[in-house]
């Protein structure tokens, strides 16, 4: 029986193919164990006919819902599910986000703050909109954590730790920070390590290939969801977010400097502060950045009019 | 014996407190880059003279895109992406003067003890997905004209501007 579960599970097209890559052994299990009761309780039993559809139903902590909306349109016959490395659909990308922001608010959970991420939402969505990739659903949340830090994932998902948020002065800031973030997924850096590590590991571009006996590899490729957000990207994706994010908040209308006060307070943090361990350890030093940002904005910048900082708008957080 | 730990602890807070608001007169900072110093806070103000890497500055005044500072040898404008805050090897207990301003100083770094979480890779790396804050996080998601209407709200109004190239 669980055989079987296991087997239609690996067919279910493109969520499942996702979540093997992250946490494969694991996942597996609790996607079989769950649906083991689901047929017990005889609720959702899937008829065999509509197996494919049915199996991404399993396992509501791992991300199995949302798989429902991008795997119809973007889910690959269910006999080969394969995950297109090579050139990501939208959807893929959104998917693959997904897994990764889910997997980050399982280690911090948002602010129990709705007019707060309502508010973010708003300052993010506005910046993005200002980007060549305004079409995608952008969705951006603060996060329980006093850690100073923020995180982007592929398709449009932007996190921001409170801690970081607590740093803030003014919405043009907030701004200056959400347009670094938005930066990385409009040039895709996360995506493009993620790609890096499945092109070059994995040869054919699929993930397929690694169901079975290799996924002990395919676990240490990628890790859980959220390492990646663990992992460095290269110091030029982040002078790129830098200069990207401060163009985007001047063309929303805001102060061109948000982010970089925002440098100059994080330069102020105790470098032995473990609040700012993973984003010193991640990130080049504030310095660095505002010197580079300094190099490639010179007078570029002298004739744009003054933009607003809208330090009253600023959500504050109790 | 309490009350004597009670004072003690007391003048401690206090004399933490007030050191930087002491301070407050001019912000440390030193110079990232070699740069122009100017009269008056615009581009072809001016040269009265110059910074360079590494030099100590105070900081007395922000002004757009300008910093108005004095060093041992010059005062006037420089751009403020010239200028980081903080003396080059500050141990970075003072607070700017921003900070002070808005009242949170004395606040940033003092954490009370429970409800502390933070985020090292560790945690990352174990992390387990949540669909349920998933779920929320995308009941939040907006639209490009929810954006446009809370911008117009607060007088925002989309620039024309180029990306910048990386400087080499």
């Amino acid at each position: 029986m669980t055989k079987l579960l296991i087997s239609l599970i690996l067919a279910s097209g493109l969520f499942v193919t996702q979540t093997m890559a992250y946490d494969f052994g694991k996942v597996l299990e609790d996607a079989a164990k769950k649906k083991i009761e689901a047929v017990k309780n005889g609720g959702e039993t899937p008829a065999p006919a509509t197996v494919p559809d049915k199996a991404t139903s399993p396992a509501p902590e791992t991300g199995a819902s949302s798989a429902t909306s991008s795997a119809a349109t973007a889910a690959p016959p269910p006999a080969q599910p394969e995950f297109n490395w090579k050139n990501p659909s939208k959807e893929e990308e959104i998917a693959l986000g997904r897994e990764i922001t889910g997997s980050l608010l399982g280690a911090a959970p948002l602010v129990k703050d709705e007019a707060l991420q309502k508010y973010v939402n708003q300052v993010g969505r506005w910046v993005a909109s200002q980007s060549e990739r305004a079409d995608l659903p952008w969705k951006f949340g603060v996060i329980e954590s006093t850690d100073i830090n923020a995180f982007a994932a592929p398709g449009g998902y932007v996190l921001i730790t409170k801690g970081l948020y607590q740093k803030l002065h003014s919405e043009a800031q907030l701004a200056g920070v959400l347009g670094h973030e938005i930066a990385h997924v409009v040039k895709k850096h996360q995506l493009k390590v993620l790609q890096k590590q499945q092109l070059l590991g994995y040869g054919a571009g699929k993930l397929s290939g690694l169901f079975g006996k290799n996924d002990k590899l395919a676990k240490k490729a990628l890790g859980t969801g959220a390492e990646i957000s663990a992992r460095s990207l290269d110091k030029d994706a982040e002078f790129e977010a830098d200069r990207m994010g401060m163009v985007l908040a001047t063309r929303a209308g805001y102060d061109t400097y948000g982010l970089a006060d925002v440098l100059q307070t994080i330069g102020q943090t105790n470098k032995s502060d473990s609040s700012v361990a993973l984003l010193f350890k991640t990130h080049p030093a504030p310095d660095e950045r505002l010197a580079r940002l300094g190099d490639s904005v010179g007078g570029s910048l002298d004739n744009i009019k003054a933009g607003k900082t809208l330090e009253n708008r600023l959500y504050k957080l109790n | 014996m309490k009350d004597n730990l009670k004072l003690l602890i007391l003048t401690i807070v206090t004399t933490c407190l007030a050191v930087p608001i002491l301070a407050l007169g001019a912000d440390a900072g030193t110079a990232l880059k070699t740069d122009t110093v100017r009269a008056e806070p615009f581009a072809d103000a001016k040269t009265v003279g110059n910074i360079n890497k590494n030099d100590s500055v105070d900081i007395l005044n922000k002004k757009g895109a300008w910093l108005q500072i004095k060093t041992k040898k010059t005062s006037g404008w420089v751009r403020l992406l010239s200028v980081k805050r903080g003396a080059a090897t500050a141990s970075n207990n003072g607070k700017s003067v921003i900070d002070v301003a808005s009242g949170r100083a004395g606040t940033g770094q003092v954490v009370s003890t429970t409800g502390i979480r933070g985020l090292s890779a560790e945690d990352l790396k174990s992390a387990k997905f949540n669909e349920e804050e998933m779920k929320k996080m995308e009941s939040h998601t907006l639209s490009a004209s929810d954006g446009q209407s809370f911008a117009s709200a607060g007088g925002l109004n989309s620039v024309k501007l180029a990306y910048l190239k990386g400087a080499k």
